[in-house]
């Protein structure tokens, strides 16, 4: 009798398990196709263009996101390998091509390059773009509730906004930053009329004291959740990524809401992040990635990265397809005199990373 | 007389009303958040505010979000795999502990249940990596699962031979059978229920685990509590509400079938 | 057949012992390693080579990263805020499991178990489920929140927030971790002997001097090992700061997680972790004792 149950055990899992597999036809009954591992941020491509890239390369394309540099650097070193192509910050590839993470490209697989403004070639990040192209340019800005924020009578072209109590006791518990040590710093210490890359102890330093004496007015340290609360009206103001404030303002304006989001650069300057493609070691398609670049760098589906995601373009090609009154915005382009505002963050060796670490554990606490 | 009236009095001595309220409070503070989730996941409005009206919609995009079909399916084969290679090895472990009063192996398998699972999450981490340089993936996190259920199969086992006479097993050996024979015929059928009632507890702790899964697990193949996890965080529709009470209802019935091939593991408190 | 016998042993014994060796000896023996290395230039470890040559120690390991720990209290606030909240979360549920345990355990036989059967059963739910369910009812939009804010209105108050608050991670710890208060509560209660409650009252006490001169001293046991199962998790928790807390919710375990998934500093993740394990077991030697001492003295 014994015997028999545990026969009929056996039995049970052996149905359990063709279960599974029977299932796993049904989901994914593309088994042939390849599969492009993306590594990339959270809303930086629109669907239309990945699905455009998977009828024509024949494959799919399966994507994970980050939301921060640094998270997406640590992912990497603790395990999450296997990605075919991942899209860094000109800090965060610097950092890849030193650890030898990455792939050199091969040029020849990859035509359109010729339609990258060249201006965004040869970074001090990657010299000779051995291992990278550009993809697309954000900025880190302050977005807001137009109506709300004129009828308060406050200020949108300073950082002051989202770091002084004078202002904030006005929109209190309206107001999220970025959950990004390097991201928050970099406002504080450009508000301070520092450098976004002051390595300076005491200056980052004043910057913990002028977040902290903030903080009880925030609501939240947010880096997505920001994207629908300011555009169903919970939030007032925000420090955020130029596409996803785009997406704010466009999801507000589409739902018929009675205000209007904007956003701006604030006067003492912002961070310009230049993300770029790359092809990680790990990856089992190198091809596969090499094609998915070149697809991108093709004029069409690049504007489509300005037009349906609201990214700056490196594109010189995509001009001729962007929505005209995006190419005269100018957080989506700016224009000389704000680009001399902007800077890119340099990436940090370990102990300075303990000590950005320490602070950031400090003004969680507080 | 005085005796008689007496009685009822005593039978009832702290079931007050007073308590008798609070107990009840305690129980709707057990049952009304989940009955939340279970009818809004019926609910026809995106936001999880207030009852709009009647809808499956939700199940329904459940059935076509292929991603988390295929987070069930990994979830369900990891839960498989780890709740059989525990179920194994944790019978063994209550076996050697109960018959050879060992003293190493208890501590071995019972420390895993008794830490915070960050520190088991995060060791194994390490160990994967720098040790066997493992590509993180469902092995991982078998291996990973497996760990942890062993401790859980070992109690319930081991608890039911406690009840039990040793003698049944020495007149067999007496009798002429051999070591195997012995168990096979005297000890397995005596524990099966412990056994069923471990394999089916790691089945329901290796599909509900959050945090170690959340340590070991790989890219590409998406796991149904991380998956969760990451609506949760991202982007809250009632699709969450949807898979939550099928769930339920999966490890609910997972439940109550081992209860009833072990009614006494519902003493031992697990997790 | 002596031979056999030990034989048999090693058979039975030896597998579950290697697999726990490999799987939980060794990784936890390589994390206190790894406390005492330094973190690579790029995330991961410094190579062991590199160091020796800059160090007087050969092997390349560092005190550095426990000096790191030590030199700053702020690390030391968050194992103290930690503990707080495994404090308060522990005496809540308390407070909530003694009556329904009591409650329980004075009922007929016959409902005992459905009774029990009832506080086990949220437990089929997942973990995350369960912490899910509360952002549904602390949300800004929720009908608890109106109620709420609308009573703070009448009263002329400041309407609050439930949802990313330090009391909504106070609720979600407590609600995931009742039960397993209720249960070993339940399990000692059970067992009181009704005739000593009749002795005190033939002896004149009253209802409450009964509770509190039998039933509650003899119930400490269930208390304290109730108390550890509440406690220890909660210690180590990562998850409901993180899904119910707000801009200052932090506890030892999110900075763990944050040295491994955010900051790429695994050594100090690893010299963390050890600190929570030498708390968790100084926690488990409390409680032992305690429940020892209280066996005991009467």
């Amino acid at each position: 009798m014994l015997g028999l149950s545990i026969r009929n055990l056996a039995l049970i899992l052996v149905v359990w398990l063709s279960g599974c597999s029977g299932m796993d036809s049904m989901t994914s009954d593309k088994t042939n196709t390849r599969t492009l591992q993306l590594f990339n941020w959270n809303n930086y491509i629109a669907p239309e263009t990945i699905q455009r890239f998977e009828t024509t390369c024949n494959c799919q394309v399966k994507q994970d996101y980050f939301s921060d540099n640094e998270e997406m650097l640590a992912k990497l070193a603790a395990g999450a390998t296997g990605y075919d192509l991942i899209v860094p910050t000109g800090n965060a590839l610097h950092t890849l091509i030193r650890q030898q993470a990455l792939l050199p490209l091969n040029k020849a697989q990859l035509p359109n390059l010729k339609n990258i403004e060249s201006a965004y070639l040869n970074t001090r990040f990657d010299p000779d773009n051995q291992f990278s192209v550009p993809y697309a340019y954000t900025l880190t800005l302050l977005g807001y509730n137009k109506n709300k924020i004129q009828e308060l009578g406050l200020p949108t072209d300073t950082w002051a906004l989202i770091f002084e109590p004078e202002y904030l006791q006005k929109i209190k518990h309206r107001v999220t930053v970025l959950d990004s040590p390097r991201e928050l710093m970099a406002s504080a210490l450009l508000y301070l009329g520092y450098s976004a890359n002051d390595q300076d102890e005491a200056h980052w330093n004043q910057a913990e004291a002028l977040i902290i004496r903030a903080k009880p007015y925030w609501a939240a340290f947010s880096n997505t959740s920001y994207i629908r609360e300011l555009a169903i009206g919970d939030l007032w103001v925000v420090q955020g990524y130029s596409n996803d404030l785009f997406q704010a303002a466009l999801d507000a304006h589409k739902t018929g809401r009675s205000f209007a989001i904007d956003y701006t650069i604030p006067r003492q300057g912002a961070v310009m992040s230049l993300d770029s493609m790359v092809i990680h070691r790990s990856g089992q398609h190198p091809d596969l990635a090499h094609q998915f670049i070149n697809f991108m760098m093709d004029g069409k589906n690049s504007a489509e990265l300005t037009n349906l995601i609201g990214s700056g373009n490196p594109n010189r090609d995509a001009t001729a397809f962007i929505r005209p009154e995006l190419t005269h915005y100018p957080v989506i382009f700016p224009d000389p005199s704000a680009l001399l505002h902007l800077e890119m963050l340099t990436d940090l060796n370990h102990k300075q990373r303990r000590a950005l670490s320490r602070i950031w554990t400090e003004i969680k606490l507080r | 007389m005085k005796e008689i009236a007496d009685i009822p009095e005593k039978t009832m001595r702290h079931s007050s009303p007073l308590l008798r309220l609070i107990a009840m409070l305690v129980y709707a503070f057990l049952y009304i958040p989940l009955c939340i989730v279970i009818v809004f996941s019926f609910n026809d409005s995106k936001l999880n505010a207030e009852w709009v009206g009647f809808t499956l919609h939700w199940y329904q995009t459940l059935w076509h979000d292929h991603e988390m079909l295929l987070a069930v399916r990994n979830s369900l084969f990891i839960a498989c795999c780890a709740s059989t290679s525990a179920t194994i090895l944790g019978t063994m472990a209550g076996l050697a502990i109960h018959r050879y009063k060992l003293k190493v192996l208890p501590i071995l398998a019972f420390t895993p249940l008794a830490m915070p699972e960050i520190l088991l999450g995060v060791s194994l981490l390490l160990f994967y990596l720098q040790v066997l340089n493992l590509t993180l993936g469902l092995l991982s996190i078998i291996l990973a699962h497996t760990t942890f259920c062993i401790g859980f199969v070992a109690i319930i086992v081991r608890a039911r031979l406690q009840g039990m006479d040793e003698s049944i097993f020495e007149a067999a050996r007496d009798l002429g059978a051999t070591p195997w024979q012995a168990f096979y015929h005297v000890t397995l059928p005596l524990i099966k229920p412990a056994i069923i009632a471990g394999a089916l507890m790691s089945f329901t702790l290796s599909i509900d685990d959050f945090v170690i899964t959340f340590f070991t697990k790989g890219i590409g193949e998406p796991i149904l509590p991380i998956q969760i996890y990451t609506m949760i965080k991202v982007a809250v529709t009632p699709e969450v509400n949807a898979i939550s009470t099928l769930l339920m209802l999966l490890t609910l019935t997972l439940i109550i079938l081992a209860s009833r091939f072990d009614s006494s593991m519902l003493r031992d408190p697990s997790r | 057949m002596q031979l056999s016998n030990r034989l048999i042993k090693w058979l039975i014994s030896g597998p579950p012992l290697v697999f726990l060796l490999i799987f939980f000896v060794a990784p936890s023996l390589i994390m206190i390693v790894t406390s005492f290395r330094l973190p690579g230039e790029f995330g991961g470890l410094a190579p062991l080579t590199i160091f020796s040559e800059h160090t007087s120690i050969d092997s390349g390991l560092t005190l550095e990263t426990y000096q790191f720990f030590l030199s700053d209290w702020i690390y030391l606030e968050i194992f103290l805020k930690s503990f707080f909240i495994a404090t308060l979360t522990t005496i809540i549920c308390i407070a909530m499991a003694y009556p329904l345990a009591l409650l329980i355990a004075n009922s007929p036989r016959k409902f005992r178990n459905l009774m029990i059967m009832l506080v086990v059963l949220p437990f089929a739910s997942n973990f995350l489920i369960r912490v899910y369910a509360w952002m549904i009812i602390l949300g800004p939009e929720s009908t608890l929140s109106h109620v709420i804010n609308h009573i703070l209105g009448v009263l002329g108050l400041e309407p609050v927030t439930l949802l990313f608050s330090p009391f909504a991670v106070l609720i979600g710890m407590v609600y995931v971790h009742l039960p397993f208060m209720i249960l070993p509560l339940y399990t000692n209660l059970e067992k009181h002997d009704p005739i000593l409650l009749d002795a005190a009252q033939d002896l004149g006490a009253n209802r409450w001097q009964q509770f509190w001169c039998v039933t509650w001293p003899l119930s400490l046991p269930g208390i304290f090992s109730g108390s550890a199962l509440v406690f220890i998790p909660v210690l180590g928790m990562f998850a409901i700061p993180d899904i119910l807390g707000g801009t200052g919710d932090i506890m030892i375990g999110n900075l763990i997680k944050d040295q491994f998934l955010g900051t790429r500093d695994w050594p100090f993740g690893s010299t963390l972790s050890i600190m929570l394990t030498i708390a968790v077991l100084g926690a488990t030697v409390f409680f032992t004792w305690l429940a020892r001492s209280v066996m005991r003295s009467p």
